[in-house]
């Protein structure tokens, strides 16, 4: 029995051997705790943005103030989307350029989506702004108070993903993150992939469902 | 064993492949597929009278298409389909509970009902 849980291959013989870190954690699930644990925080994610979303649905129809297909931009908030979206392509590269070992094409990679991150971003202050200024404030109605906290939760979602990504070059630039700990890229990319999705119910529900 | 961008992802590095593919390739054309079901999606709002998508269809074909980029997204770019089962398990009980919750606290302020909720 010993023997059979001394032979699984450790990360650290990982390391030594492959050029990738997808190898058994040496734990009871053969996940690492850290990637198990953001899954479950995702998980628990998927019920706070539920409750905001359910909020907004609510609420949708303000009794006073502009009502939301009065002051929605689609065609700019679509571009924001696609943005958003490419964002998960570039992502999704970082951790397979990392998986092989390529530490210079990920910081690339990386760097692409913490720009596209910010253009969302920048997209989302904006579109904020030109809300303020059409008379939409954060107590205006029951409309605006839900819309600003669901999408503006989720902004600050991005921004935190944002620092997680610029936090990853810098780590690199260092060389603190070696190929065994390729799985760190991963799991903020989980992070980063899982905010992408959260805009994929909200852009749908918020701004393309008719009142 | 050095691997370059160009070559496969050799199985023994992926958790659950069955065959050697370039991975890269798999994302860039999911990405074209996300980009074009986005692309739909504007469609209704911008052609609001297509046979496809008109009057009371819209919620429902919107529905359907946010679903198909979430689960594309989980399943591809977040690597489910590839990883341990367990992790599956995990992210649908929050996703289930979350919109077993959800609907409960909707249906209970009457929102299906047009102009009765609140």
């Amino acid at each position: 029995m010993a023997e059979t849980l001394t032979s699984r291959p450790t990360i650290a013989d990982a390391d030594a051997h492959q050029a990738s870190a997808h190898i058994d954690a040496d734990t009871n699930t053969g996940i690492s705790n850290t990637k198990l644990g953001m899954w479950l925080f995702l998980a628990s994610e998927c019920l706070l943005f539920g409750g905001l979303i359910t909020t907004y649905l609510l609420y949708k129809h303000p009794l006073e103030g502009p009502t939301p297909h009065e002051i929605f931009d689609i065609p700019f908030t679509s571009t924001s989307s696609f943005v958003l979206l490419m964002s998960s392509l570039t992502m999704v590269l970082a951790v397979s350029a990392i998986e092989r070992g390529e530490h210079q094409r990920m910081r690339v990679w990386i760097g692409a989506t913490a720009v596209l991150g910010a253009t969302f971003i920048a997209g989302q202050i904006y579109e904020f702004t030109v809300f303020v200024r059409e008379g939409l404030g954060f107590t205006t109605s029951r409309f605006s108070s839900a819309f600003y906290t669901l999408t503006g939760f989720h902004g600050i979602h991005v921004t935190i993903g944002i620092i997680m990504l610029v936090s990853l070059v810098l780590l690199s630039l260092r060389g603190k993150i070696p190929e065994h700990k390729a799985e760190t890229v991963e799991i903020v990319g989980l992070y980063w992939h899982f905010v992408d999705v959260v805009w994929v119910v909200i852009f749908a529900v918020v701004y393309l469902i008719p009142s | 064993m050095t691997v370059t961008s160009h070559d496969n992802v050799p199985t023994t590095v992926l958790d659950g492949a069955v065959k050697d593919y370039s991975r890269d390739k798999v994302y860039v054309l999911t990405a074209i597929f996300l980009g074009v079901v986005t692309l739909v999606e504007i469609a209704t709002y911008a052609f609001p009278d297509f046979p496809v998508w008109a009057d009371e269809l819209v919620v429902p074909v919107l529905m359907i298409l946010m679903a198909v980029k979430f689960f594309t997204i989980v399943y591809v770019f977040m690597h489910l389909k590839f990883d341990k089962p367990i992790l599956t398990r995990i992210f649908y009980m929050g996703l289930v509970l979350a919109v077993l919750v959800y609907v409960a606290m909707l249906s209970t302020f009457r929102i299906w009902f047009h102009g009765q909720h609140g």
